[in-house]
């Protein structure tokens, strides 16, 4: 299908309103810019033109075929203008529309649109109209091929699937993702969402969801979003982050290996951090290796947070040799 | 330092200049949002230090209340983003569809206090009654009255909002503060909304709207802890806004201000971020951008200034990094606030 109507107004055939017959009947009202405006737009004579018309039926009130088609006009000129959709919608409501052909423009609208707010929250007025969300999952897959980092896209998905119940698939459509780029912060982070909302973290599913970031992380180490989900499904441990014996092992293996990912050392640290407060193992034996761990960090793994890693030596040194367990300083206001 | 790694004022000077006059067609879409363009401009020639030299303050300063809405029946009561609506018929009238923008009512309220003006002219108290029909059951704030969608970035509106006017009747802090709290992830970073991807952005609204709320307090040490961590591997060299996301000038903003409010902006490798921020800098016809070697736009050309003075830099005003403006306009509104407790 064609995406190009939106290049209607720059082309040559195109009458401006004012100059329409049809519209004969219709004040223009012009804009009041007041008499020293500020971060004036040169305005082309179409904005002016639709805009001024646009203004002459808000006064108005008119909710008509026509009416309908200048808020098509002026949300092409300026998809982020609210006011043009909210109109949009009130028209549609009072003219009783037909939503799926809205449905359809808004597709095409957002494909050329798709970091606009306003297109997103155009098409979720109407899913929530017509109280269907069959073709949300398929849609917003089609904007997350151009670029599946697209916030909105997986704030509309995830707004379909817990108003629709459409986890099904999900976690092999993510996987999908992950196998194209093991990187997308935005897959790992939907992952969660869907065990989250839907078996939620029972120690099988931990297990195997434990396995499954293992095994990302044996791919490519030095990968921040699969490190940040191991220590999400550790949240869920009961343990805590330091006595998964999977997790513990993996970490001291892959370290023994010669692997200084800053991401494996910090992990680590905190897994000290964690024993020391629980007084658990050797505390005097377990302080040495965090601090050794923070020196490693700040002086070669990760040198851009030098004065961070100096900072949690200093606490982890501090640490269980006061009863007080503050780890930062006062708070900012 | 190369040449081309010095902060050049001048040009940033004249970029903004440029941009508070008139801006060229193909901006149509930010017709909506002008004030917006105007905080950026104005705010950063505060932050250059250069307000002075700003002829017609009071002619800003009247447009700006020409975008003013009061209109306690509809509850719509604020600033609009833009005059897009205004005409003769309806000036300082309210009318359909002229409705305030809560993004609107923040950047009105703040230029306003940058450029010296007393806020006598705005109606705090419509605004908190009107504030007050923006906020949701679960404690997010929506935009406009209605079409508009909710998130992280408007509690922080709102918040800005309730603190300048030092009026917090329009905010159920409880709820707001509930919101927030569910909008923390696994990464320990907050999102625009609960469950979705932690960001840097919807960090700093989060973050910010506690602080400015005085309910810093409801994170636990151990979520503090995190968050910090989370901010901090942030830093690439310049900020990045989430996990494996090229960096981007403004996150030198958002990240480095919630660090700042979070006390641990010292953390911050500062040569790194500057060399960063001002290798984004167009060396010839002023403004930053978000990347290398890309068109400088008004938002980043401010947060760019905004993060730099963040590290405190000769030519720079410092930056409060809760509202986002000058220290200097900042301690204007302090002294405001003092003068209306009084008269109380
Ligand atoms: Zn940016």
């Amino acid at each position: 299908m064609s995406d190009s109507s939106d290049e209607e107004i720059s082309q040559q055939k195109w009458v401006l309103y004012k100059d329409r017959p049809d519209w004969k009947d219709v004040e223009p009202i012009p804009q009041d810019d007041g008499e020293e405006p500020v971060v004036t737009i040169a305005y082309s004579k179409e904005f002016t033109d639709v805009y001024d018309y646009f203004r002459g039926i808000l006064k108005t009130q008119e909710k008509s075929e026509r009416a309908l088609q200048l808020t098509k006009d002026a949300a092409n000129l300026n998809p982020a203008n609210y006011t043009v959709w909210q109109y949009r919608r009130d028209i549609i409501k009072a003219l009783k529309k037909d939503l799926r052909e809205e449905l359809e423009y808004i597709r095409q609208t957002i494909r050329k649109h798709s970091k606009n707010y306003q297109v997103w929250h155009h098409r979720k007025v109407l899913v929530e109209w017509l109280n269907d969300g069959s073709e949300e999952l398929e849609f917003t897959k089609s904007i997350l091929e151009t670029d599946d980092k697209n916030y909105h896209a997986w704030q509309h998905r995830q707004w379909a699937m817990k108003t629709f119940n459409l986890y099904e698939g999900e976690l092999e459509y993510v996987d999908s993702l992950l196998q194209t780029d093991i990187r997308n912060n935005s897959a790992w982070n939907q992952r969660y969402f869907v065990v989250n909302n839907t078996t939620g973290f029972n120690d099988a599913v931990l297990s195997r969801e434990i396995d499954y970031t293992l095994s990302k992380i044996n791919i490519v180490k030095e990968n921040e979003s699969a490190w940040n989900y191991l220590r999400g499904l550790l949240l869920h441990d009961k343990e805590g982050l330091s006595k998964n014996q999977k997790v513990v092992k993996f970490c001291e293996d892959l370290y023994n290996s010669g692997n200084r990912s800053a991401f494996l050392l910090a992990l680590l640290v905190d897994m000290c951090d964690e024993e020391i407060s629980q007084g658990s193992g050797d505390v005097l034996l377990v302080r040495q290796k965090g601090i050794a761990l923070c020196k490693e960090l700040a002086s070669n793994y990760d040198t851009i947070r030098c004065k961070y890693w100096e900072y949690m030596a200093s606490t982890l040194e501090k640490k269980g040799t006061e009863t007080d367990d503050t780890c930062t300083s006062s708070t900012g206001n | 330092m190369p040449v081309n790694l010095i902060l050049k004022p001048k040009l940033h000077k004249k970029y903004l200049y440029r941009c508070l006059q008139c801006i060229p067609s193909h901006f149509a879409s930010y017709d909506t949002t002008r004030l917006v363009l105007a905080f950026f401009a104005i705010s950063g020639l505060d932050l250059l230090k250069d307000l002075d030299s700003l002829k017609k303050q009071q002619k800003i300063i009247d447009w700006i209340y020409s975008l003013q809405v009061v209109d306690n029946k509809e509850l719509v009561s604020g600033f609009q983003g833009s005059t897009t609506l205004n005409t003769i018929e309806n000036r300082n009238r309210s009318a359909p569809y002229k409705w305030c923008h809560i993004a609107g009512t923040y950047t009105a309220l703040c230029t306003l206090l940058i450029l010296g003006d007393d806020l006598n002219r705005v109606n705090k108290e419509a605004i908190a009654s009107s504030l007050k029909v923006l906020q949701l059951p679960n404690g997010v704030f929506c935009a406009s009255k209605d079409g508009s969608e909710s998130d992280m970035r408007f509690i922080y509106c709102a918040a800005c909002i309730s603190y300048i006017i030092d009026d917090w009747s329009g905010v159920d802090i409880e709820k707001a503060t509930d919101y927030i709290l569910k909008s923390l992830t696994y990464e320990f970073g907050f999102a625009q909304a609960p469950q979705l991807e932690a960001h840097g952005g919807s960090t700093y609204c989060a973050i910010a709207s506690l602080a400015l709320m005085g309910k810093l307090s409801a994170l636990s040490e151990i979520q503090r802890k995190n968050i910090i961590r989370w901010l901090l591997n942030r830093q690439k060299d310049g900020f990045q806004g989430r996990p494996n996301k090229p960096v981007d000038t403004c996150y030198s903003f958002w990240v480095g201000a919630a660090l700042k409010i979070l006390d641990v902006f010292d953390f911050v490798d500062f040569d790194q971020n500057k060399t960063y921020v001002l290798s984004t800098q167009d060396n010839l016809y002023g403004g930053l951008s978000k990347w290398v070697d890309t068109t400088s736009d008004p938002l980043h050309t401010y947060m760019g200034l905004s993060g730099l003075s963040l590290m405190k830099y000769d030519e720079l005003e410092e930056v409060n990094p809760l509202l986002n403006i000058s220290q200097r306009a900042y301690a204007h509104l302090k002294s405001l606030h003092m003068k209306w407790r009084l008269r109380l």
